[in-house]
């Protein structure tokens, strides 16, 4: 059983069309259980780099291993270990939110009963019940992503991509979704996360990497990075890497 | 299994919720193929019905001008009025250019006078060939046409108009002829007697055995129109693929424990029941519904496992073609602007709109590159001419193969878009 959930060796991803690297000899180690956040300005190479380990993009040059798999050869065996909750409300929204749920549920392979009990145990745990039966078009945006992490935590991952999962919602929405997220994390779910939003990122995660430009800047807690480069915080920090 | 059938739950409950479209792949190729029936076994009706406002100039006042108009009258596809003596042709010209009148004729002066004239020298000559011959002058009559007048209505008007004018050219020549050999011969001599058409066309549809099948408005229309229906669900199909991708659905199932071929047949069963329903519907349509309007009723000719056949492999190649858009395709917008203007021209192409016979040569050889024409003429060959499976072989063949291509294309697509 390989200790790190992820590992990204000199990995290259440039698109057809442009000369610069999105990403640019990346390295990068996550541990099992650990909360990651991946952050940086727009155009860093985060979404490119979640996108490759997902196996929605290939890449140029490198080695990319999900929980011990190459994510180009075995992603087959991957994919039924993470769970993806995109910025996008990755929903139907002519569906309810059961029925998307059911649907989503049935695709990962769960058994009608198991899946029922889950979903009812998370629509219980971020407080979405009374809205089970309503159309996704016709939700709130904050009901919108809980139902969007939901879809992704169906089949109970190790592994969980969240790319801004609390942007642009009510504060009620977000504080039930971070006080989800950290359940999981205890419970030993390894999480990475993408966000702009820095007060959040230093709250939620154990380690931090800041991407600019498709390079690696900087990795480690959030404490560490800001006492290392003297910031008051880590939106200081970004701020002085970024420039 | 379970995962292809949940996905195939998924995209009926999608096409379900979306009443509007769904009504509309429906309902459109219903009411398009009971209008166009309609329409094309009313026109001769209509012409009929409907007749044309004629203005008679008759200048001549003699046999030549009230034959003519006898003999107009006879057709009973004109309401004729009479020009007053006075009027000039550029009079009646000016009413026919303002859509008063839809046709008008000016018979000129002296037309029976110079024909008789002409004639009789001609005869004369023949039997006294002294001197230069005489040749009879002819006698020109002018036809004014209303501009508006749809060209196609008209050319049958005209056909009648000169088929009824050759029988008066005879009617006046035989007459002359016999009234001058009266004259000349020593003996009494009575007038010819002819029968009205001496020549008679039976018209018949060719045929390579003893089916029932007639061809009408209906047994040309519910293929043509099928077919076009069929390959228009490439708009909602292309669309459909394009939302799912926008809205980031499509994203979420591509990091699913799910083979793309899955999503594929998915989209493929899916959209081939509404196909086959619609084929069906229309099919039921012209043999129930259509008959209650007037019209022939449809025969389904003599194989019913080729028309099954010919409806899954065209709406295969449907399938696969707005598969196909749907990838390649960036917005819902230009898919649908882009799968319904490619149907049309591919339905012009196929010989929908206008036969492929009346094309030029070269335009022909490119109709026959058009899915909608394998199909429509695997469809004619079992509803027109009454053959079997073996004659429907190549266009499914061909058919078949373009919808490989199609998802062949798709496949390709989607990898290069990862690698990209």
């Amino acid at each position: 059983m390989p200790m790190s959930a992820i590992k990204i060796e000199h990995l290259y991803k440039t698109y057809r069309g442009t000369d610069r690297p999105a990403v640019d000899d990346l390295c990068l180690t996550i541990g099992k259980g650990e909360f990651f956040g991946l952050l940086g300005a727009n155009g860093a190479g985060k979404t490119t780099t979640i996108s490759i380990l997902c196996g929605l993009r290939h890449y140029a040059q490198g080695k990319v291993e999900v929980e011990g798999y190459d994510v180009v050869t075995q992603m087959e065996k991957i994919r039924p270990l993470i769970g993806v909750v995109p910025q996008e409300y990755a929903l139907y929204p002519e569906l309810t939110a059961a029925e998307n749920l059911k649907i989503f549920g049935g695709l990962y392979g769960i058994e009608k009963t198991d899946l029922k009990a889950r979903i009812e145990e998370l629509a219980n745990r971020l407080e979405v019940e009374p809205e089970m039966d309503r159309r996704i078009a016709h939700l709130s945006g904050g009901q919108k992503r809980r139902f969007n992490l939901m879809a992704g935590l169906l089949h109970r991952p190790q592994i969980l991509f969240l790319d801004e999962p609390t942007v642009g919602i009510d504060v009620k929405s977000q504080q039930t979704i971070i006080d989800y997220l950290q359940q999981l994390h205890q419970g030993g779910t390894t999480i990475i996360y993408t966000s702009h939003l820095m007060a959040e990122a230093e709250n939620l995660c154990t380690r931090i990497g800041f991407m600019n430009q498709g390079k690696l800047l900087a990795t480690g807690s959030p404490q560490e990075l800001i006492a290392q480069n003297q910031s008051e915080s880590l939106h200081d920090l970004c701020l002085t890497l970024i420039s | 299994m379970r995962k292809l059938l949940t996905l195939i739950q998924k995209d009926f409950l999608l096409l379900i919720r979306d009443k509007a479209g769904l009504a509309l792949l429906y309902l459109m190729p219903i009411a398009l193929v009971a209008l166009m029936a309609y329409l094309q076994n009313d026109t001769f009706k209509a012409i009929l019905d409907n007749k044309m406002a004629l203005v008679v100039l008759d200048q001549d006042r003699d046999s030549v001008g009230s034959t003519i108009v006898s003999s107009l009258k006879q057709t009973e596809l004109f309401n004729i009025s009479y020009a007053t003596a006075n009027t000039t042709p550029q009079e009646v010209e000016t009413d026919v250019a303002k859509g008063k009148y839809q046709l008008g004729i000016v018979i000129p002066a002296k037309t029976t006078e110079n024909l008789r004239k002409g004639i009789g020298e001609s005869v004369q000559y023949t039997f006294q060939p002294e001197g230069e011959p005489t040749v009879a002058q002819t006698a020109r009559l002018t036809i004014f046409v209303d501009p508006t007048t749809k060209n196609s209505f008209l050319a049958s008007l005209t056909s009648t108009m000169r088929e009824r004018l050759a029988t008066v050219q005879t009617q006046i020549l035989l007459k002359e002829v016999s009234q001058q050999i009266q004259a000349m011969s020593p003996m009494p001599i009575g007038d010819v007697v002819l029968p009205e058409k001496l020549i008679e066309l039976d018209e018949r549809t060719a045929r390579m055995d003893s089916s029932r099948l007639i061809p009408n408005a209906v047994q040309h229309n519910i293929p043509a129109w099928g077919m076009f229906a069929v390959f228009f669900i490439v708009v909602s199909l292309a669309s459909n693929i394009i939302r799912e991708r926008e809205e980031g659905s499509y994203l979420r199932l591509r990091t699913m424990p799910l083979p793309y071929s899955f999503y594929l047949i998915s989209k493929v069963i899916v959209y081939l029941c509404i196909c086959l329903t619609q084929i069906a519907l229309m099919g039921l349509m012209g043999r129930f519904v259509l008959p209650l309007l007037g019209l022939p009723a449809l025969h389904f000719g003599n194989s019913h496992l080729g028309l099954l056949l010919v409806s899954l492999s065209a709406s295969l190649a449907a399938i696969g073609y707005g598969t196909a858009i749907g990838q390649v395709a960036r917005t819902a917008q230009q898919a649908s602007i882009f799968g319904s203007i490619s149907v049309v021209i591919l339905s012009a192409l196929g010989g929908i709109w206008i036969p492929m016979f009346v094309m030029p040569h070269t335009m022909q050889l490119v109709c026959r590159l058009s899915p909608l024409n394998w199909g429509l003429t695997a469809y004619y060959n079992l509803l027109l001419r009454g053959d079997g499976i073996a004659s429907i072989v190549p266009q499914c063949a061909a058919l078949l193969t373009f919808a490989t291509i199609c998802f062949a294309f798709a496949v390709w697509h989607e990898r290069v878009k990862v690698r990209e």
